[in-house]
């Protein structure tokens, strides 16, 4: 990672490049990311649209961004990619666009996308090494609908659809792990919170080709119930307790960025969200705390 | 307008017979339609191809109710309940069975009532080129077909699936044509289906039934039993039960089908109603107990399925 | 010009060809694959320079094909019934991003039950969508009808994909003869795509599919698609007449055979046409005033046509090769809305359904047909609808269905 231009927190792009006046919600964590990683992208790329909360970042006429844009459907955005990277390259080919209006095809969708129903048309485009980054903002639930759990949720969780007093029963699906066995140029977990590491790894993933994912937690106010004040500390406790660990996938190897030391117990993670607090009131639940505290645990332990 | 149909087995060339036969006739200045016609079956099930030639545009379309010509490329068809072989046949419609038996003794037990010829199998290897001897065939039957547009169509059809395969294809075909030249013309065209006295069809007011009669579903158990698989075998496997060893599991296990049972005593029994002849046992079988035998041998030999 | 016999199938790939394509993103299914087959050997035989992609499902094919078509490159694919249907959502998708495509499908009847064989329930189903759509009676007229699916499309006025259809069996594995244009002659009639604002490029931002949340503005977009489909049936007019002083013969929206001096007229689409004009060419020789008025284009409508071409008959009679549960023939209903309180609407409009799953209709029941419509112009009374389905075949039905709920004695034990 020293071979990037980002060192210090100081060399992160100081001209932000992403329009505003978007309909997001205030805090969120997932345009942070997108804003982040668009300063570093540039505007030389077109975006691939699947339904979530960021469909909603083009609404006739208003669009934030400088380059293009396509939205697809749910289902299909890598196959969108597909389709665009093969006509740009085929109008290459053909003499009809030039180098320099080439552009970086960038597929960005929720969790909801990425795990459940995209997840076929993902996998068919890693089969075909398709030269694409995927960038995936991962709020753990259907967010634009309202938080209803998805493959994402994590353990325990409340959402609209688990609000239990044990909350979601489920535990969430490891997109990165379903990344790398397909073996594809790159897979990177970040979160906004941690800027650096974050514009590092786009630096990196940006160097590469072949099938690219940007998997960034996104920090939701309104579906994890926070203050949006708190979006960066609760990204910082999902890193500082090992709950959002991260790391990189490069020719078949997986390095960790960032190793949390010491840990911080989870439930620091887990009080800070109202998703979680029936974990603490009326009654502190300590034997799922503690669940929850043991899993992370176990793959730290792996790590280590 | 000539109606023609060939049937056959999957794997029998009848898609590449009617191709054949389609471009004959349109090299001899015919409009042409012709087309293969198979369902969800495989390989040793009957299939048909048509042609539809005519000095005008042809208009109709599909199967072809009122055949001039039939041409079966394999004997044991017409006995198979539903393969639709005699249907449509009447005074006008010419048979040519490919088959070691008389003519006459086909237009006995079918009770034909036009002509009939055979065309004894004429190769070695004789199930690859199938296709191109009932074309030959065929052609030779039809009064506008000489040997140089057999020849071309059989060329011209045959070399995109192997140049390699022209020579041997073209020799069967002439000689099935030879073998039945002196019949030739005997295929009439037949007329259009008459608009005034005709048949009307029986439709009915389909009455509204019970979902457990009118859904598709199926509420019985193996009642694919019912298909008399075995009729698609032409080479029957024989277990020799000197040389069987009662290992009780190989044979049976390998059996694609399931149609080999073993008893109490271990003895596998092959259920020639169902066994399809792909000979897996026969492959499989340590103490080469089982051997191949022609359909038709194992017939005349007594050997019932 | 270069007459063979070709197959429906067949016919398509070399419109397909002809048309010079840049991008064919595929996936297989019956009946369709001898067409994605084709164009796959012509490309690996450097015969076509094309780039071709299997994606992972029609859905996803849709999904990069319309993609593919806003960067401004020539795209052809193609599917058939279910899978028509996977990609429902992106049919309507890619035809609002207003970009030119062309869609072979090849009819075959939907699930469930599940079959190969063919009726228009799967096009149909895609009716409003917003892909114009060409409906095909005969191998020349794929081939035709692709070529001329392009230049629709690509058309300044229209800028809507189209969907070209056939028959599954009765077209597509059907060999005709079919005259095959020189590439000399196409480039004439077809020249490349110029793209103009389609592009995705460095340095011109374009933002597609963009959400649209107020009605007012979603009204607007959604009509202009309608207003720029409706072009589509002068521009097919245009086209036909260009189409025919290159290659000698035209195109319109309707085909009307022996219709207009006729009493009785038969409305269908496809390749099911072609048998009602056997049986027109049949009771026009006992004397009967019968002729045949089919649609090429299904959408857009061809409405005025059709109400002059229906004008001051006496019965009509419209054979669906579709059905509608709970309502009967969709052309049907199609044709009552373009013919009701016209001043000289036919006094019977019959509704016959025939031809499902790729049943057969046979000579003698068009002639039948004939007789019921005419019976019911003398006294004046529509019958009901029909179902062309005849007491032997519910008689072979009724067999199936003693075998579907048989207790059998030997389970599982062989024969």
């Amino acid at each position: 990672m020293s071979d990037t231009p980002y060192q210090h927190l100081r060399d992160l792009p100081a001209h932000h490049i992403l329009g505003t006046g978007t309909p997001m919600c205030a805090g969120c964590g997932g345009l942070a990311t997108l804003h982040q990683v668009y300063d570093i992208l540039g505007e030389k790329c077109v975006i691939i649209n699947a339904a979530g909360c960021m469909t909603l970042l083009s609404v006739y006429p208003c669009t934030p961004f400088h380059g293009s844009w396509l939205y697809t459907a749910m289902a299909s955005a890598p196959a969108g990619a597909q389709g665009v990277r093969d006509g740009l390259d085929i109008l290459k080919k053909k003499g009809r666009l030039s180098r320099e209006e080439d552009l970086e095809v960038v597929v960005l969708t929720g969790d909801g996308s990425a795990n459940g129903m995209g997840l076929s048309a993902t996998s068919g485009a890693m089969d075909r090494n398709l030269d694409f980054l995927y960038l995936c903002y991962d709020n753990e639930g259907y967010g634009n609908t309202g938080q209803q759990y998805s493959a994402a949720t994590p353990h325990a969780a409340r959402t609209a659809t688990s609000k239990g007093s044990l909350g979601y029963p489920g535990y969430k699906k490891d997109l990165f792990a379903i990344w790398a066995a397909h073996n594809p140029g790159y897979v990177a977990t970040v979160v906004a919170a941690e800027p650096l590491d974050l514009a590092r790894k786009i630096e990196r993933a940006r160097g590469l080709s072949g099938p690219r994912l940007i998997l960034a937690l996104a920090p939701c106010p309104t579906g994890w119930d926070f203050e949006p004040s708190a979006s960066v500390e609760i990204g910082k406790l999902a890193v500082a307790t090992g709950i959002w660990p991260l790391k990189e996938y490069v020719d078949g190897r997986v390095t960790h960025t960032k190793i949390p030391h010491p840990r911080l117990e989870v439930r620091d993670y887990l009080k800070a969200q109202g998703r979680f607090a029936h974990l603490f009131a009326p009654r502190e639940n300590r034997k799922m705390i503690a669940e929850i505290q043991a899993r992370v645990d176990r793959y730290w332990q792996k790590v280590d | 307008m000539y109606r023609i149909r060939f049937h056959g087995r999957g794997g029998q060339g009848m898609k590449t017979a009617g191709r054949i036969l389609g471009t004959a006739f349109f090299l001899a200045g015919f409009e042409v339609q012709d087309a293969p016609r198979y369902g969800a079956e495989r390989r040793g099930a009957p299939i048909f191809a048509y042609v539809r030639a005519s000095r005008n545009p042809i208009f109709e379309r599909g199967i072809i109710s009122r055949p001039d010509l039939i041409i079966v490329a394999d004997d044991h068809l017409p006995a198979m309940p539903g393969s639709g072989v005699l249907a449509g046949a009447g005074e006008q419609t010419v048979f040519l069975i490919y088959s070691n038996e008389e003519a006459s003794l086909w237009q006995e037990r079918l009770n034909l009532q036009g002509s009939v010829f055979t065309l004894p199998p004429l190769a070695e290897n004789e199930l690859r080129f199938r296709g191109a001897a009932c074309a030959g065939g065929a052609a030779a039957l039809l009064a506008e077909l000489d040997v140089e547009l057999l020849a071309e169509a059989v060329r011209e059809e045959i070399d995109p699936l192997g140049s390699e395969l022209v020579a041997d294809n073209l020799e069967v075909a002439l000689a099935a044509y030879a073998a039945l030249a002196v019949n030739r013309g005997t295929v009439h065209e037949g007329g259009p289906v008459s608009a005034i006295d005709y048949a009307s069809p029986d439709w009915l007011k389909l009455p509204c039934e019970e979902t457990l009669l009118s859904a598709p579903a199926i509420h019985a158990p193996a009642t694919s039993e019912m298909s008399q698989t075995g009729l698609w075998r032409s080479e029957r496997p024989l277990i020799d039960e000197s040389r069987c060893k009662r290992c009780w599991w190989i044979c049976s296990t390998f059996c694609p089908d399931g149609a080999i049972q073993v008893d109490e005593e271990r003895r596998p029994h092959i259920d020639y109603g169902h066994c399809k002849g792909c000979m897996v046992c026969l492959n499989q079988c340590p103490t080469h107990a089982i051997t191949a035998v022609p359909e038709e041998e194992a017939a005349a030999q007594g050997e019932k399925p | 010009m270069n007459r063979k016999l070709l197959t429906g199938n067949g016919a398509a790939a070399w419109g397909a060809r002809l048309a010079r394509i840049d991008y064919l993103p595929a996936f297989p299914i019956t009946p369709q694959t001898e067409i994605i087959e084709t164009l796959s050997n012509w490309i690996e035989g450097q015969e076509l320079e094309c780039r071709m992609v299997t994606l992972e499902s029609e859905h996803s094919m849709l999904t990069a094909a319309g993609a593919a078509a806003v960067t401004g490159v020539r795209v052809f694919t193609a599917t058939s019934s279910q899978g028509l249907l996977y990609a429902a959502e992106m049919l309507y998708t890619v035809a609002g991003w207003r970009v030119p495509l062309v869609l072979v499908n090849v009819s075959r009847g939907l699930s469930s039950p599940i079959t190969l064989e063919p009726d228009h329930n799967d096009v149909l189903a895609m009716r409003d969508c917003g892909f114009l759509q060409l409906h095909c009676a005969t191998c020349q007229e794929v081939l035709d009808n692709l070529l001329i699916a392009y230049r629709l499309a690509e058309h300044p006025r229209v800028r809507l994909p189209v969907l070209v259809n056939l028959d599954g069996f009765y077209l597509s594995f059907t060999r005709e003869p079919v005259q095959i244009p020189s590439q000399r002659e196409v480039d004439r009639f077809l020249p490349p795509f110029e793209a103009g604002s389609i592009s995705f490029r460095g340095g011109e931002p374009l933002s597609e599919g963009v959400t649209v949340l107020e009605g007012s503005a979603y009204s607007y977009f959604r009509y202009q698609a309608h207003l720029a489909s409706l072009e589509g049936i002068a521009v097919y007019e245009e086209l036909g007449q260009e189409f025919a002083k290159l290659f000698g013969w035209d195109y319109s929206a309707l085909e009307c055979y022996c219709s207009e001096d006729a009493e009785i007229v038969l409305v269908m689409i496809g390749s099911f046409a072609t048998k009602a004009k056997e049986a027109v060419d049949r009771l026009r020789e006992t004397g009967r005033k019968i002729g045949l008025v089919r649609p090429r284009l299904v959408r857009p409508f061809p409405v005025a046509a059709l109400r002059q071409a229906l004008a001051g008959k006496k019965g009509v009679a419209v054979i669906d090769q579709n059905l509608s549960p709970g309502k009967g023939g969709i052309l049907h209903g199609e044709l009552a809305s373009v013919l009701y309180g016209t001043p000289e609407a036919p006094a019977v409009l019959a509704s016959f359904v025939g031809g499902l799953g790729g049943r057969d209709i046979s000579s003698e029941e068009f002639f039948e047909i004939h007789k019921v419509v005419q019976r019911a112009v003398a006294t004046g009374i529509t019958p009901e609808p029909q179902l062309l389905y005849t007491e032997e075949e519910l008689r072979s039905l009724r067999k199936m269905q003693s075998v579907a709920r048989a207790v059998r004695s030997n389970q599982g034990g062989g024969a």
